[in-house]
């Protein structure tokens, strides 16, 4: 998947998807909840807390 | 380099602000000492006039230019985050002036800056840095993360 599809479906810019990889931005709960439903994967799996 | 339309459109203001604030203020601190009681008024019309038009063109431009205008989460806690500098630097340059008005009242210097037209444009000077420093630390957030 594009990071264009996903900021699309998600509802953020792609700028905000390209910080997310970069690890240059902290998603807010709903933002990151999107995108674990994007992936249908949980939480734990798409995101770690460093 | 990847801009999104926010950055595009700091940018521009960025841009328009010291181009045309610039001029503005190195006229008007330039002939200060030779005339501190120069009216400004009609340049400073002139002034605004023309950065309402020159910021509407260069916003409207980038519009049509981006298909996506649409303003995040993260650019709202940018724009949160670069308030707090800019609304910090206002404080102490409106304490600064608030002490020099006092000092200069109690021990009578008459200097510059207590002069209405000294008054009024070191106030724009203020205003135009705190302006600036929001826009260059919001630019430096988008490329540095926030």
């Amino acid at each position: 998947m594009s990071q264009q599809t996903l900021a699309e479906k998600v509802g953020v810019t792609r700028q905000t998807i390209i910080a997310i990889e970069k690890d240059k931005y902290s998603p807010s709960l709903e933002v990151a909840f999107k995108i674990s439903d994007v992936f249908q994967e949980p939480l734990e799996n798409i995101f770690k807390y460093k | 380099m990847d801009m999104s339309y926010k950055e595009k459109s700091l940018l521009a203001s960025l841009g328009a602000t010291l181009l045309l604030f610039g001029w503005y203020l190195y006229g008007a601190f330039s002939s200060l000492p030779l005339n501190p009681e120069l009216p400004g008024f009609l340049e400073f019309i002139i002034l605004i006039v023309g950065f309402v038009i020159l910021e509407a063109m260069i916003q409207s431009f980038l519009a049509i230019k981006n298909k996506s205008q649409l303003e995040d989460e993260r650019d709202k806690l940018i724009e949160k985050t670069s308030s707090r500098y800019s609304y910090g630097f206002l404080v102490v340059c409106i304490w600064v002036s608030m002490i020099q008005i006092l000092l200069d009242a109690r021990f009578d210097n008459h200097l510059m800056l207590t002069t209405p037209y000294g008054m009024f444009h070191f106030l724009l000077l203020f205003f135009v840095l705190s302006e600036v420093i929001r826009f260059a630390t919001q630019l430096c957030h988008y490329r540095k993360g926030v």
